[in-house]
């Protein structure tokens, strides 16, 4: 009886994982994707503050894209998605062995996209420029712990 | 064959604009290793201005510093080869070519340069604007790849110098810093530069360096 339970949950549980071991390079290359995405954001924004008279409606379309791709960072990374898939990926196994640290990395990262957002609503390029930098900076400081360095 | 007088063969132009390559090739090589980048870019415009300047003065320097004077023509290199000597001193038929390879692979570096960016495509070089992300990308790829090349044609240069030194028994690292060296008596010297030639040129580059360094705006 307990046997047969024992192997329920385990089927029950293998199951429930196996679409996520078998999605694993999709997982990986949708993430890719996400952050090249979030990289071609913030080109965009950049390009517009360095023009005299930027579009602000531009800015604002892409710290909102960023935003939401940013969004997606921290579930980006279920379990199965690192060197073990089979797929080139920077992701250091640090992100499954210290979930919390990198949990509060990506959370930084969002700070740092709403405020961005938050800045964008205006047309301080001053204030835009800033919190730009400071997303970059979230972007460099999560690589410098979790992405392999090449 | 020389000794017999001495010649001006180097003017201080193509003098200044080498040694200034010799230093800033390594630190621009440094600065990039270390994560440098507005270091970088600094340098990089520099460099850029003594390689315009150079191209410049290919055209109105003094005699040995001009490229129709020492681009040669394909049976000119090939009598070279088979050990005919040159009239003139200066780059011989094939070290010219040497030379043009080198400023053009390091013109090519400049450009991928100017337009190459960071992951985040937030520092980027001056024309990085005008490129979307993804082009932009891929030119940062090749300034990354075309380095090798710069590293080979400098070993290759700096390989023919040392074959001069030890098996030609001619030292042509003590003219590029004198700007003189033996010849044989009856020598010609070489033509110089219009007197103002020099200012003309560095303007010429100054301005096209800071007209880059802006983003290249639109001249109205």
């Amino acid at each position: 009886m307990t046997a047969i339970r024992t192997f329920a949950i385990v089927a029950a549980a293998a199951m429930l994982a196996m679409p996520s071991v078998a999605a694993a390079p999709d997982t990986i290359k949708a993430r890719q994707a996400n952050f090249k995405a979030m990289a071609r954001s913030m080109k965009m924004i950049s390009d517009e503050l360095r023009k005299d008279t930027p579009a602000f409606a531009v800015v604002r379309r892409e710290a909102a894209a960023l935003d939401r791709a940013a969004g997606r960072v921290g579930r980006s990374f279920p379990r199965g998605t690192g060197a073990e898939a089979g797929v080139k990926t920077g992701a250091r196994a640090a992100i499954w062995a210290e979930p919390a640290a990198f949990q509060a990395a990506s959370a930084k990262l969002t700070g740092a996209t709403k405020g961005l957002r938050a800045a964008a609503a205006g047309t301080d390029t001053g204030r835009i420029r800033a919190a730009l930098g400071a997303t970059g900076a979230t972007c460099k400081g999560c690589h410098d712990q979790f992405r392999v360095q090449d | 064959m020389r000794g017999a007088t001495t010649i001006r063969l180097w003017d201080w132009p193509v003098r200044l604009t080498h040694w200034v390559i010799v230093l800033l090739l390594p630190a621009l090589w440094w600065t990039a290793e270390e994560g440098l980048i507005e270091q970088h870019r600094v340098l990089g415009l520099t460099l850029l201005g003594f390689v315009i300047f150079r191209l410049i003065w290919g055209f109105v320097g003094s005699e040995s510093a001009r490229f129709r004077n020492f681009l040669r023509g394909p049976g000119t290199v090939r009598a070279y080869l088979r050990g005919q000597a040159t009239a003139r001193p200066g780059h011989n038929p094939l070290g010219g070519w040497s030379v043009a390879a080198l400023l053009a692979v390091l013109s090519a570096q400049l450009a991928l340069g100017l337009v190459a960016q960071d992951e985040y495509g937030l520092v980027a070089g001056p024309l990085n604007p005008l490129l979307s992300f993804d082009a932009a990308e891929t030119a940062t790829e090749w300034h990354e790849a075309l380095f090798n090349a710069v590293l080979a044609l400098t070993a290759l240069h700096v390989a023919a110098i040392l074959y001069y030194l030890i098996v030609k028994r001619d030292n042509l690292v003590g003219p590029m810093v004198t700007g003189h060296r033996r010849a044989d008596a009856g020598v010609e010297p070489l033509r110089p530069a219009a007197r103002w030639a020099w200012a003309a040129a560095m303007l010429g580059a100054a301005a096209m360096v800071g007209w880059i360094a802006l983003g290249a705006p639109p001249l109205t």
